[in-house]
């Protein structure tokens, strides 16, 4: 089996059912398709997408809220413990 | 006065000859306009001496005899046509340039075997470049098909016959080879080119063509369209020498985009060459994904849909021939996907952070904890934001955000690589009362603070400014606090924290200055533990 699908994407060592149950894994973790009712007929591509798409969205929203966070910390008084928990943060 | 007027052709055609390739080109330009205007019937004649002119020029640039005989032909002819008007004249003559045109890159491929092989492929590989070929191309070879309606009957129906013969672009292209030999130096006439163009260019451009000849209203120029095509994209496959100067100059007819097109056609074609002629249709869609963005690749799988479409229906007529191409497309298909689902891990695995696994199971589980590090990292960050506003006594009703957020944190995975760290440690000190140990725990005095509140409205209010001014101080004092409220303080842990309630019960039979320190980090096991578990 290993040698028919490595002829087909030689990239690809494991079953593809295995790769069929990390999708399905990570489709919990994405709140965009998580609640469709075919779930289990959505593309494996698209799943791979939306996850892109999630984590760009988190890398921003973490820079959005670090930026905040240190314009908070401006804010207020650098010894107090509030700011050692933002500079935690940060 | 016709004769004069092409003797002036002529001599007008030397001058331009010796002025220049870019005069060639210039006019060159001018020429398809004129052609394609000569389907709207305009009178551009000035326009169309140029073209004329670009026409002896590039003949003259290749084959310099070919099209001079050709020339004096199409004198010869024009005179015969005297009688008809000016206009129909003038579309002779546009249809006569591009026959030269034709006939006069024609002969490269014919004499350059390699490029039959070629032409089928590069019709197909670039789709939006074809396109614009073919409409370029077509543009030219409308006249051209007009002289063919001229024609005796036959004609038409042949180019169409040879099509149904080369499915397979291998195929056309290993056979037609002879035939284009055969009827490209015995094929003195005009038209005689061009079913020969025809012919060879046949079947392969005879899908995706069917939409830019639809477009032209040309149905019959179908074969004359892909012929034109299958010329000009031999030409252009050539990577070198006059093939190439005159497909340059054929392509600056067009808009302009078909000439960047040219140049990719010579390196993909030479990548898609080798596939087995049956697949090659479709395989131009598949080898260009990686390559292409996804529109060209929308574009490519629209023309392999219709050319197989149209070429599978009237071409197949056995039925195991129509299973294999049924297997083929599923196998192109699920190809397809697999490069779509290869194309989104690459892009994943940019996106993850230290990811160098090769493994595809791998990087789909390094994937998943990242996504969950990164949603556990911006909701602490979410609750740090309302930490701030803590320091004001009575802001209580934050301390739930923050129990919840803390509880969280300690039950994350302790290797994020960003704030969460330091966390912990923190996080440990809140969940005791009192680190009264040492001074290095001052910094978490406050941390407790946000949990009293909770409990008890006027504890904040007595204790932060305590703890503000001197950390140290203000722990000592609130240990004695603390114990009674060391109950207080665990419930709301326990609130939040379903599971580790159990443990935190223990604390409070601790001493919390005694046992501050070992109570703080079993309180922080205790709370890591049970998620790592």
């Amino acid at each position: 089996m290993s040698s028919r699908r490595s002829r087909q994407s030689s990239s690809s060592r494991i079953s593809d059912d295995q790769i069929t149950d990390l999708v399905s894994k990570l489709r919990q973790h994405l709140p965009e398709i998580r609640d469709r009712r075919r779930s289990d007929k959505v593309p494996a591509s698209k799943v791979l997408q939306e996850t892109c798409n999630h984590i760009k969205n988190l890398h921003q929203e973490v820079d959005n809220l670090s930026e905040r966070l240190s314009q908070l910390l401006s804010t207020i008084d650098p010894d107090s413990p509030e700011a050692a928990i933002i500079r935690s943060l940060i | 006065m016709l004769v004069s007027f092409f003797s002036s052709f002529s001599s007008g055609a030397a001058a331009a000859v010796r002025a220049g390739d870019e005069i060639a080109e210039l006019l060159w330009q001018n020429g398809p306009v004129v052609m394609q205007s000569q389907r709207s019937v305009k009178k551009s004649e000035p326009s169309g001496c140029d073209g004329y002119q670009l026409s002896a020029i590039q003949s003259q640039t290749q084959h310099q005899h070919q099209h001079q005989h050709q020339h004096q032909q199409q004198q010869q002819q024009q005179q015969q046509q005297q009688q008809q008007e000016r206009e129909q004249e003038q579309q002779q003559q546009h249809l006569f340039m591009q026959e030269d045109e034709m006939a006069s890159w024609l002969h490269y491929p014919l004499n350059d075997a390699s490029f039959v092989a070629d032409f089928c492929s590069d019709l197909l590989y670039p789709p939006p470049c074809a396109n614009v070929n073919v409409a370029a191309t077509a543009a030219r070879a409308s006249p051209v098909v007009a002289e063919l309606r001229q024609q005796p009957p036959p004609k038409p129906p042949t180019p169409m016959a040879p099509p149904r013969r080369f499915e397979n672009f291998g195929h056309f292209s290993r056979l037609n080879r002879p035939r284009v030999d055969e009827s490209g130096p015995s094929n003195s006439s005009r038209a005689g080119n061009e079913s020969t163009v025809v012919d060879s260019s046949g079947t392969p451009a005879v899908g995706p063509r069917s939409r830019v000849s639809e477009a032209l209203h040309c149905d019959v120029s179908r074969g004359t369209v892909d012929g034109g095509a299958a010329a000009l994209a031999t030409s252009s496959a050539d990577g070198g020498g006059r093939e190439m100067g005159t497909c340059e100059l054929t392509v600056t007819s067009s808009p302009g985009a078909s000439s960047a097109c040219a140049e990719p056609l010579p390196p993909r074609k030479s990548s898609s060459t080798p596939p087995p002629p049956a697949e090659d249709r479709k395989r131009k869609g598949i080898e260009i994904d990686p390559d292409a963005d996804p529109d060209a690749d929308e574009c490519h799988s629209e023309d392999v849909e219709l050319e197989s479409a149209d070429t599978k229906k009237p071409a197949r007529g056995s039925t195991s021939s129509k299973r294999s191409r049924a297997a083929e497309v599923h196998n192109l298909s699920e190809r397809r996907r697999r490069d779509r689902i290869n194309e989104k891990m690459k892009a994943l695995q940019e996106l993850i952070p230290h990811c160098n696994k090769s493994d595809k199971a791998s990087m789909l589980d390094e994937a998943i904890e990242y996504l969950k590090s990164l949603q556990m990292q911006v909701q602490m960050m979410s609750m740090g934001c309302g930490v701030v506003p803590m320091m004001f006594p009575g802001v209580h009703q934050y301390v739930p955000h923050m129990g919840m957020g803390i509880g969280m944190a300690m039950g994350m995975d302790m290797g994020m690589n960003r704030p969460i760290l330091p966390f912990p440690n923190i996080l440990s000190g809140s969940a005791l009362p009192t680190p009264a140990a040492g001074a290095h725990l001052g910094p978490r005095f406050p941390m407790p603070t946000f949990h009293m509140p909770h409990v008890r409205a006027p504890d904040p209010s007595r204790i932060s400014p305590t703890i503000q001014s001197n950390p140290l101080l203000s722990s000592l004092a609130l240990q004695s606090q603390n114990q009674a409220r060391v109950p207080n303080f665990i419930d709301p842990y326990q609130q939040y924290f379903g599971l580790r309630h159990m443990q935190l019960p223990l604390q409070q039979n601790q001493t919390p200055s005694g046992s501050s320190k070992p109570s703080t980090s079993k309180v922080g096991e205790n709370l890591e533990k049970p998620p790592s578990g």
